[in-house]
């Protein structure tokens, strides 16, 4: 836990110039601005953060119950599933976050197909040289499984019973629906 | 109904109409019955079966149709060709590299009623890759049919305002350890 004098919620502080021999590297969340003022001084300011808003829930035990979102979100919701992920595409730990178990899960099912949705597209890892990642040619939204394990049904069986094509994820059968369609997760 | 003469009533009526369906980000199955029930013509009062009443749908940017779930590797399409040892099997991805307008073809075709009419229903379908249009035909379309699914936003879709509105519904909390 290298992060000394680094407190959030109300302060925070620009550092200019100090990288290098103190961090292996610069923690993420900190700004780093080039040096203010004449050359030759290091600033350090201390700005007051806008204070968060109240959640209507606070005695709830993990952010999403807080906030009241226990079954309301899906995969569409960029703006909640985007503060849980990191700048590469990958999920926050649990111990960070503070999400509960079950609710981890979900947002990890609901970034995944997200991500797979083409939904985020500037977290992706980053890439050591100047090597241009394609874009993929197809559309695809709910999907399951990664791109690369899903193979091909060759037989699908008589009408009576046919192997299911799965889509959406079973996590998430309990949100809330505001039609009377039943939820298929397999077509 | 108000000031019409009764020959353009009956005209209106009776018509030929052609409409239009964006199929970008949207699944081919969807589309298929939107579009059949054009096709039909279940979408007039007049409809009957045997009379022919059926319109015209243009559907354009099937390049770009999205699969839900892993339907592009899953999905199969087989066909053989009446010789031996001609049964051959694509996947969806491999059909639609090969020609785009495929799978909306076989899936409005599979999805009309199995009768004598569906070959003439299906020349009233004319489906095109992407958005450009003989203009023969653009002149010719009336209507525009609704997407039948709403297609999400991309977090960089997304305004600066909207993303800074979004309440942020966890903090990191740093615990200064003392001796680091």
């Amino acid at each position: 836990m290298a992060a000394p004098s680094l407190l959030r919620g109300g302060l925070r502080r620009l550092f200019a110039g100090l990288w290098g021999r103190g961090w292996a590297s610069p923690p993420a969340r900190a700004l780093r601005e080039g040096e203010s003022g004449t050359g030759g001084t290091i600033e350090g300011k201390i700005i007051e953060d806008a204070a968060a808003p109240t959640p209507p829930n606070p005695s709830g035990q993990c952010p999403i119950c807080r906030w009241n979102l226990k079954h309301k979100y899906d995969y569409v919701d960029v703006l909640l599933l985007s503060q849980f992920i990191r700048s590469d595409g990958g999920m926050l730990p649990r111990r960070t976050t503070g999400l509960c178990l079950e609710e981890h899960k979900k947002i990890a099912v609901c970034v995944q197909m997200a991500h797979r949705a083409g939904l985020l597209p500037n977290h992706r890892p980053r890439l050591p040289e100047g090597h241009t990642p394609k874009k993929p040619k197809l559309n695809r939204y709910l999907t399951r499984w990664s791109v690369r394990s899903a193979k091909p049904i060759w037989k699908r069986g008589p009408k009576w019973c046919k192997v299911p094509m799965p889509v959406g994820h079973p996590l998430l059968k309990d949100n809330v629906k505001y039609t009377h369609k039943f939820l298929n997760f397999n077509h | 109904m108000a000031s019409y003469t009764k020959a353009a009533q009956q005209w209106a009526t009776f018509a030929r109409a052609w409409y239009l369906l964006d199929a970008k980000m949207q699944p081919p199955g969807k589309i298929a019955a939107a579009t059949v029930i054009r096709l039909e013509g279940r979408h007039k009062p007049i409809y009957h079966a045997l009379s022919d009443c059926g319109d015209h749908v243009v559907i354009i940017n099937t390049r770009h149709i999205a699969f839900s779930g892993n339907k592009w590797e899953q999905k199969v399409y087989s066909s053989h060709t009446g010789y031996p040892g001609g049964f051959k099997q694509v996947t969806a991805t491999q059909l639609h590299l090969k020609d785009p307008t495929a799978i909306v073809k076989l899936a409005v075709y599979r999805m009309l009623p199995k009768n004598l009419q569906r070959r003439t229903m299906m020349q009233r379908l004319h489906l095109f890759p992407e958005d450009v249009i003989p203009e023969d035909i653009e002149k010719n379309l009336l209507q525009e049919i609704p997407q039948p699914r709403a297609v999400p936003r991309r977090l960089d879709e997304y305004t600066p305002e909207e993303i800074a509105a979004f309440p942020r519904v966890w903090t990191p909390s740093f615990k200064i350890e003392e001796g680091h």
